[in-house]
């Protein structure tokens, strides 16, 4: 009881929805991420009782993820990197005028996603915190080459294609200081690319500046794009058909997220990818599927119950966002880990109410709002386009307050546009770019932590099963293309 | 319709725009107008909490606006760039990290203590060496024993090659003759949970990055690299009192302003600085995050920064990994 009390309090309610409405704007606007969402909040919840202030910040933080899904599906522009798997299907919805039934599908996804991973949250926590200790770096290793070899199921008709997209991010990737041994590589002595080069910056210019660009285009050869808006909904049905791959997908988020350096754009991917192996129509993925779509937005929203596990019961933060709570927490004078149930039980199950609220929330601000969301397609291309660049620049600057990132977001703007001409899929660009640095520190450092013995990869079963499915995953769309006797196939194999 | 989402754009816009617009904070004038600080790491991290909460506290001992702007990247080289190049009227204050003493030495970025004229430091938060609670040594003096016997074979977490807690294990181990195999992760914590996991067997970041484990039983620290013991952990030894010249390993943050800052200025300064930094308030704040509080003025950190870049610079040199510029 006292717990209730502790959570259904006027003030209490109002900042949480305050905390998602702030989110989702954040979450919108690309360049402004989850993490910084957070963390801008923060000092503001310093004055704050414990309650009152953790859950602004989880309102922030689900609603931003929720938020950068809005403009991923509506004008093909992630607003973070959690929502880059939306592109793909939801804009295709978008495209065909089904924007209206994309964003309930996502909505409903996110919601339930949401719910799915608070409740594992509750009933296993302690035992899923376990096996994520059990992750080092050859098992951290495996699931980033999982990830990546989710790039040939990305491919958009070309496997070579898909896979030379994928490599251009992985060799992007190297630039900066080297993961393990401190050595710049490629940074041509700029400072600015000790850090690597951003992709944050490199998403927006990949999805947002590119597609401005080509509105451009549209609007000097007169092929009008302005979308039509059909207000198809979402049908019973088809929501009992892709109700089982939101249940995977989020048990899949929460899974990843529960992984110490895993985030939600690994999620997302697999999640995408699962969905399309067990999926008996694999033509449709790409092309405006609704599981194409309710996979990563429930595996993005699972991921955020799946990434409070080790911070709550461990006191170790898994991602950027549950490093700037576990800041909070402390601030609060909290300390998460094995006490903290004890020691403030009554808190943690008014924290576990409130995040299960911010989920219904995001449900009711969804459904509500889907109609207002959409009358951004309404606005023709001509205004679109100059918004979109300004947001784009604003979004590159704002990451770091740093002009370099403008500059690299255009580079990617122009890349990603003739990529787009030629018929190169981006998104497995930002994959490579995303995974990079995680697949080489891991294997690196595994390697390290063996004393130079390979054998590290083979004989622990978590990393030889990841692996299995890596290979798999990589190889299954030669062999499909093998047994269709395509002539041209053989010189790529 | 179409208004409703044009409005809501526009404001959108200038709410963005009004964000940066402290890069020319007009004329050499101290006096009046809002301060900014740069913070070279980003949102969220410790340096960052405890700028933001410092900067709001001191708005309201000087009665002047206090903004902070986060500029990361570079291993912290960017945003300290930038600000040892504001303009010397003591408007821009930069938050500086230890990173100050080791960049140019490492060869990755033209930026020194020399750059900066310091103001006050205001943390420390010494290197602690932290074990599993079942690993079999209790005391220093028993882990170097076991080192001394099985060489490279302990594995150390650290937070990235050249990093701070990387030299302070390195330091360990030119000072105790011992050898370890060092192993980066990507900062502070992901090494912790590492230990957590038991892929390594012991690490070297700062006591307060450790002290959830050990208060809950899981970790024990064994010794600090500091000159006094440190106050969260008042049982646990310095490696001095085991008999071991180590100095003070760690890492630091304090306030500075670009060289050529008029010492006028640099004075008030420092005043409203210690000021906030000396109330109940920010101790309080301090011990909750904790962090390790340690005040120096003007001259007691220009003295601990050129001890730290010279101590660096021993290191760096020793380890083989110092360029020459």
């Amino acid at each position: 009881m006292e717990t209730l009390t502790y959570v259904f309090q006027f003030e209490t309610i109002l900042l949480l929805i305050l905390g998602l409405l702030i989110g989702l704007f954040i979450g919108a606007l690309p360049g402004l991420s989850s993490v910084m969402g957070v963390a801008l909040m923060l000092p503001i919840t310093f004055g704050m009782e414990p309650i009152n202030g953790i859950l602004l910040l989880i309102g922030v933080y689900f609603g931003s993820i929720y938020g950068g899904s809005l403009t991923a599906i509506l004008i093909n522009t992630p607003g973070t990197p959690a929502s880059a798997a939306s592109v793909i299907d939801g804009y295709s919805l978008t495209k065909k005028g089904l924007a209206y039934k994309a964003l309930q599908v996502s909505t409903v996804s996110s919601a339930i996603g949401g719910v799915v991973g608070v409740i594992l949250l509750i009933l296993v926590a302690p035992q899923l915190a376990e096996f994520a200790l059990r992750f080092s770096a050859p098992e951290t290793f495996a699931l980033a080459l999982f990830g990546l070899s989710v790039i040939s199921t990305l491919t958009a008709g070309s496997y070579a294609k898909g896979m030379m997209s994928g490599l251009a991010g992985l060799i992007i990737a190297t630039v900066g200081l080297d993961p393990i041994s401190g050595v710049t590589r490629f940074t041509f002595g700029n400072v600015q690319l000790l850090g690597g080069v951003s992709f944050i910056a490199a998403m927006i210019g990949l999805f947002a500046t590119s597609e401005a660009f080509r509105m451009v285009e549209d609007k000097i050869r007169n092929t009008d794009s302005s979308q039509t808006i059909n207000k198809v909904k979402l049908k019973w049905s088809e929501f009992r058909a892709v109700f089982l791959t939101i249940l995977g997908s989020s048990g899949i988020g929460t899974f990843i997220g529960m992984i110490p350096g895993a985030g939600a754009d690994i999620a997302s991917f697999v999640a995408y990818n699962e969905a399309k192996r067990f999926s008996k129509n694999k033509k449709e993925f790409g092309n405006g599927s609704l599981r194409g779509l309710a996979a990563p937005e429930a595996a993005n929203t699972g991921l955020t119950g799946g990434a409070m596990v080790p911070l709550l019961t461990l006191g170790i933060p898994g991602d950027a966002v549950t490093a700037v709570l576990l800041g909070a927490l402390t601030v609060q004078g909290l300390q998460p880990g094995p006490q903290l149930f004890v020691s403030d039980g009554s808190l943690v199950y008014a924290l576990f109410i409130g995040m299960l609220l911010a989920n219904l929330f995001i449900l009711i601000i969804g459904f509500s709002g889907i109609r207002f969301f959409t009358k951004i397609l309404k606005v023709p291309g001509h205004f679109l386009m100059p918004v979109i660049l300004v947001l784009s620049v604003v979004g590159a600057y704002a990451l770091n307050n740093n002009y370099f990132d403008v500059i690299v977001m255009f580079a990617a703007g122009i890349g990603g546009y003739f990529m787009k001409k030629f018929n190169f899929p981006v998104a497995p660009l930002i994959l490579g770019l995303i995974l990079g640095p995680l697949l080489e520190s891991n294997l690196r450092r595994s390697i390290i932590l063996a004393q130079g013995d390979m054998t590290i990869f083979l004989t622990r079963p978590i990393t030889v099963v990841l692996l299995a499915l890596a290979v798999l995953t990589l190889l299954s769309p030669l062999w499909n293309i093998r047994k269709k006797w395509k002539p041209d196939v053989k010189g790529e194999i | 319709m179409k208004g409703i989402s044009l409005l809501f754009f526009s404001l959108l816009l200038l709410l963005s725009s009004c964000s940066n617009q402290n890069a020319d904070s007009s004329g050499s004038d101290f006096s009046g107008g809002p301060l900014t600080f740069i913070v070279p790491t980003a949102a969220g991290g410790g340096t960052d909490i405890v700028t933001r909460s410092l900067g709001s506290m001191m708005e309201e001992e000087m009665d002047r606006g206090i903004g902070v702007e986060n500029i990361p990247g570079g291993s912290n080289a960017i945003g300290m760039i930038e600000g040892a190049n504001a303009d010397p009227n003591g408007k821009t204050v930069t938050m500086v990290v230890a990173e100050l003493a080791m960049l140019n030495d490492l060869g990755l970025a033209d930026i020194s203590p020399d750059d900066y004229k310091p103001v006050a430091m205001v943390n420390l938060d010494p290197a602690a060496i932290t074990v599993p609670a079942d690993a079999p040594y209790d005391t220093l003096e028993e882990f170097i024993a076991y080192a001394k016997e099985h060489p490279d074979e302990i594995k150390i977490g650290n937070s990235g090659t050249g990093s701070i807690w990387h030299i302070a294990s390195e330091a360990m181990g030119s000072e105790t003759n011992t050898s370890y195999t060092n192993v980066p992760y990507e900062g502070a914590g992901p090494a912790v949970t590492a230990l957590a996991g038991g892929h390594v067997d012991a690490v070297t970041v700062s006591a307060a990055e450790v002290l959830p484990q050990v208060e809950s039983g899981e970790f024990k620290t064994l010794a600090v690299m500091s000159e006094e013991r440190v106050e969260a952990m008042p049982d646990v030894p310095t490696f001095e009192e085991e008999g071991y010249d180590l100095g003070t390993v760690g890492t630091w943050r304090g306030l500075c302003v670009p060289v050529d800052t008029p010492e006028q200025t640099v004075d008030k300064l420092e005043k409203s600085i210690l000021e906030t930094a000396d109330s109940k308030e920010f101790e309080e704040f301090m011990n909750d995050g904790g962090y390790g509080l340690e005040i120096k003025d003007s001259e007691e950190f220009q003295a601990f920064l050129n001890e730290q870049s010279e101590f660096f610079d021993e290191m760096l040199t020793e380890l083989d990994m110092k360029q020459e510029q």
